[in-house]
This record gives structure tokens, sequence and C-alpha cells, in this order.
């Protein structure tokens, strides 16, 4: 497999992971009432990847 | 019925404004596409680490595409089985506790629509990402590995939706019954354990089990599960997520007493 | 006509008796004020009527049929929904057809003053609007009995102003139980008065016989100085109390009666500063209910 077909293969990955935390901090910046300060899921969902959008999601969103 | 409609429709609003619709599947994506990917990177992952002895030759066996498969399977089993009940430990608990079911509650409301109404929903949503899940694993393990026939995949992803509708079944009634979401998850986890636990150590014999589910899904990409234990297994599912269902609508007009007021 | 018979409602909680042996009959077409301190029991009441609560002892009998819209205290909403999602939501959830929830929801909206909120997610509200949707909600599907909890203790005055115009157009086809702290506006808009402390009736009754039972009506009259006034009341033989340069004289069934103090002020030739009748406010007689008993 060359280098061109692997990139595009792994595209799809990182498509996701980017889609995932896009969709994370537009909500964090839209949520009025996070469970937990705003700065920190900022930072969470921005370094960990994956696992942060996801904590954000379950635990730091609330239902607003 | 037209109940039934009724809250479908809220129950959709919820889980595509709250994106659960979406991020959900994203999840199972990734678990199941990071299986075959960190499978075929491996090999330059350790050599890149530099963790092997000069000259030392290293040869690794590449994993079997049903070995792969298998292994998406383990994924969702763990970290895939924990997102679904900890998106769902609050669907009935947390609408009591926050008090948006009372005014649900003061109304002629069917509570048998009511429990089924968060069963569908999020069963369709855990189905849903299962599959989309295990299309990922196959699709690069087609690409990285090699090929695995595309009707194996499917009674294997048949077989296993089975066990995530019992493991949906349990979150969701554990929801109706327990005060809070943190406990309705506790519950459920615990339930989980035992099932496995107890399945393992005395189960050996327990050929119609369910919890032997996702080892019959996995044997079907190498040959066939035994049918009849196989049958059982789906018999003895489809009767607990009736007894959950039943149980479930009969804790969530209990409980409505709880609701916050 | 009665559509509601309570009779020895009870509710424990452990030891406690949130509402103990609560008796009392709403007519057709009525409206009955709940009043009582904090932890009288008036949610506790008002929930089990709504059947979210199911009593201890006692029964509840409704009529045939009857439909029921509930206002919490603190209503509160899915805020992913917009307020006409929501209270069709309601609607239809009460047994209205969906082509009608739409209609009668857009008019609720409309009647109690959201409709420029109609399409608005509700988590976007004001503590205000909130109030207003609950009582939209509670409406919208033309309920016979209508429960309030506190339906105007939340809002600013003009607010308050306004729900109670609303409630007491309502109040002309439904039957109205509401609870409430705010004396003067219950004085306004009640048929009949429930007091409850610490889970049981105190006191109940029509405003009037409420009024006449704890504090009769007076005539009150003010006098140029102390002296003028005390030497006035000598020559009374009624009963009287008096406050610096005022006389107040409780007025019973056998007299005075304005006409007679007037003959004698007139005989007298005494002069006056002012002269009128007075009844008691309910809040007042609500504070002597409920410090008496």
């Amino acid at each position: 497999m060359d280098q061109t077909t692997l990139v595009l293969a792994l595209l799809p990955i990182l498509i996701i992971q980017l889609a995932l935390m896009i969709f994370a901090l537009v909500d964090l910046i839209k949520n009025p009432n996070p469970n937990g300060p705003k700065w920190m899921w900022g930072i969470l969902i921005v370094v960990v990847n994956i696992i942060g959008p996801i904590l954000y999601f379950v635990i730091g969103r609330r239902n607003y | 019925m037209k109940q039934f409609n009724i809250l479908m429709q809220k129950e959709w609003r919820e889980n595509t404004r709250n994106y659960k619709i979406y991020w959900i599947p994203a999840i199972f994506i990734l678990l199941g596409i990071t299986e075959p990917v960190v499978n075929y990177f491996l090999p330059q992952i350790l050599e890149a680490s530099g963790g092997l002895p000069e000259g030392a030759v290293f040869e690794m066996p590449a994993p079997t595409p049903e070995q792969i498969l298998t292994a998406v399977m383990e994924q969702f089993q763990t970290i895939g089985m924990a997102v679904l009940i900890l998106a769902y430990m609050g669907t009935v608990a947390g609408e009591r506790k926050s008090g948006t079911a009372t005014l649900l509650y003061v109304r002629p409301l069917s509570f048998p629509f009511y429990f089924l109404s968060k069963w569908v929903m999020a069963s369709a949503i855990s189905l849903l990402s299962v599959w989309f899940g295990f299309l990922g694993g196959y699709y690069y393990t087609l690409i990285f590995f090699d090929k695995v026939e595309w009707s194996k995949l499917l009674q294997m992803v048949g077989t296993y939706s089975i066990w995530v509708l019992l493991i949906v079944s349990i979150v969701v009634a554990a929801s109706a019954a327990m005060p809070n979401g943190g406990l309705a998850a506790a519950v459920t986890f615990a339930v989980y354990l035992v099932l496995q636990l107890g399945d393992g150590l005395f189960g050996t014999n327990w050929s119609i089990s369910p919890v032997k589910l996702p080892q019959y899904a996995a044997a079907w990409l190498s040959g066939s599960p035994d049918s009849a234990s196989l049958g059982g297994a789906i018999g003895v599912a489809a009767l607990l997520i009736f007894v959950l269902f039943v149980f479930g609508s009969w804790a969530s007009r209990k409980n409505k007493a709880k609701t916050k007021v | 006509m009665s559509i509601v018979e309570v009779e020895r409602l009870t509710k424990r909680y452990g030891q406690e008796n949130a509402v103990e042996e609560l008796s009392f009959v709403l007519e057709k077409g009525t409206a009955t004020a709940l009043i009582g301190p904090n932890g009288a029991g008036k949610t506790t009441s008002l929930s089990m009527l709504a059947d979210l609560l199911s009593p201890s002892s006692g029964t509840i009998t409704m009529a045939e049929g009857l439909t029921i819209g509930f206002l919490p205290q603190h209503p509160q909403y899915f805020p992913w929904l917009t307020a006409l999602e929501f209270t069709e939501m309601a609607a239809r959830l009460s047994g209205i057809e969906s082509k009608k929830a739409k209609l009668q929801s857009t008019r609720t909206l409309e009647f109690v003053g959201l409709e420029a909120a109609v399409n608005k997610k509700i988590g976007a509200f004001s503590g205000g609007m909130k109030q207003r949707l609950g009582l939209a909600q509670a409406i919208v599907h033309q309920p016979k009995l209508l429960l309030l909890d506190e339906p105007i203790s939340a809002l600013d005055p003009t607010g308050r102003r306004e729900i109670m115009n609303l409630l007491k157009t309502l109040q002309q086809d439904t039957t109205i139980l509401y609870s409430t702290h705010i004396l003067n506006d219950a004085e306004e808009m009640t048929d009949q008065l429930l007091f409850m402390k610490e889970g049981r009736l105190i006191e109940q009754g029509s405003l009037n016989d409420v009024k006449n039972r704890h504090a009769a009506p007076q005539i009150r009259i003010r006098f140029p100085d102390h002296n003028q006034a005390a030497e006035f009341i000598g020559k009374l033989s009624w009963e009287h109390k008096i406050k610096g340069d005022t006389v107040f004289l409780p007025v019973y069934k056998n007299g005075p009666s304005m006409q007679q103090v007037l003959q004698i002020l007139a005989s007298e030739k005494q002069d006056i500063l002012g002269i009128d009748f007075q009844t008691a406010s309910l809040e007042e007689i609500f504070l002597k209910v409920v410090a008496a008993k």
C-alpha cells in the first residue's frame, strides 16, 4: 500500500475525530450552564482526543 | 397508540437536539476502525518505539481478519457498552429528578408507551451505532487485511445485536427503577459484571445463557454456533427483554410520585 | 353542583403528617384559594388532587370525566423544545387530536402573552415566561378543573396583575383551586377560602363568612384630638377601642350602624375629621387565625 492510499484510508478517522471535537466545542460555547468550568471542558475537549468530547457529552453537557 | 407516536416524537427531538444521534455512532465507528488500523501499524509502532533488542528476529504472525473483527466486538463489549449505559442511565430517572417529567405525569399518560418510547429510541441509536461501528471495522479489515464474507459479518452482527438490546433494556429499566441516573448506571454495571462472572464461573454448560450471545456472534466468523444453543440463548434474551419491559413500565408508574414538584 | 369532594385526606411520611384529615368540596365554576404558611401541606394536597401522589388515607371523589390542568409551583421544562412544541405535546397527551392541538396551542400561547416566543426554545425563557408557559400548558386542553400551585407568587407586580386577569377570565367556565401566599390577590378572586396550617385545615368558608367570624367590620371615627375622642366615647354604650385621636366601633348584627353613630355625632354637635366603614383585610384575619390555632 503506497503513501497516498494510506493517507486516504486514514482520513475518515481524522474527520470523525475533528467532527466530534467541533461538535463538542460548538455545543460548549452555546451551553449556558455546563457541569463544571467552561475553560476546563474546552481544554479537555481539544487536548484529550476522542475521550474529551465524549466526557463532555456524557458528564459536562447537562441537558440544556 | 396515539400517545406512543407523541412520545416517540419527543424522544426523537431530544436525541437529535442533544446530538446523541451523532456522537454515539461516532464513538462506535472510531472504536471499530481503531482495531484494524492499530493492528496494521503495530509492527511499525513496535519498531519505532525501539523496544526490540538488536538483531532479534521478530516474527509476529499477522492477525487473521476474523481475529480483528472479534477484537472489534471486544472493544464494543467494554468501552462501547459503557458508553451506552452512561448515555441512557438518565433517560427516565433524569426526567423525574429534574422535574421535567411532572408535566407529563399529570396527564393521562400511558406508562407502558412512555417506557416503550424510551426503549425504542435508546435501542435504535445503540443498534445504529453498533452496526456502523462494525461496518467501519469491516471496511478497514478489508483494505488492510483480508476478505471476510459479507454473510458472516451479517450473522455476527445480527447475533450481537440481540445482546445489545438486552443491555439497553437493562439500563432503561434501571433508569425507571432508580432514583437517579448514577445509581441506574451503577446497577446496570453491577448486573453486567455479575452476569459475566456467573456465566464464566458456573455457566460452562448453560448453553442457552444469553451472556454467551457475544461468543456465539464471534463463532459465526469461523463456522457457525450450535443452532440449538443459539436459538435458546436468543429465546431467553427475548424473554428477559420482555420481562424488563413489563418491570420498567411498572417501575416508571410506581415512581411517578418521586418526580420533583 | 360539586365536582370534587375531598374527604379526610391524609398523607403521611414516616411519622410526619404532611396533610391530615383534609376535607372540602369544590363547587362547579368557583374559585377556591388555598392559603397557609410554608410547609402547611398545600403542595402535597394539590399533588394528591393531580394524582401525582397517592393519599395515605382518605378519598378524593371527582365528577366523571373531569379533566384536570395542573401548574406546579416551579414548572420544569424540556429546554430543547420550543414553546409551541411543548404546548402541543401537552395537549395531545391530554387526548386532543393533532390538528386541534396545534390550533389550541397557538391560541393559548397568545392568550398568556407568549405570541412572540411561540417558536423559541424554552431553554432561553426567562422566569416570567416560564410561568406563563406553565399556565398555557395547564389550560391548553381546556380542563374543567385547574389546579394551580402559587401561580402568581414568582411574578413581578405587573405580571401578577396580568395573570390574575387571565385567571378571572378563565374562571367563567373553569373550576379553579389555587394556593397562594399573596393574600391581596386571593381576596380578589375567591368564592371559598381554605386556611391550612401544619397539614390541617384550620378555617374554611366564603370570604365574607371568614371575615365576619374572625373580625367584625368596624366604624372608624377620627376626632380633632384625643381629649375630644375620649370625651365622646364616654357617652357611648357600645363596645369600642381608642387609639390616639381615633375611635373604633365594632359593628355587630344589632348595631351600631353608621346611621346611629352619625345621629349621635349630630346631636352632640361633635366635630370630626373623618368617619368610615372598615373591614379587616384577609391578611389580618389570616395572621389572627394562624396565630390562634
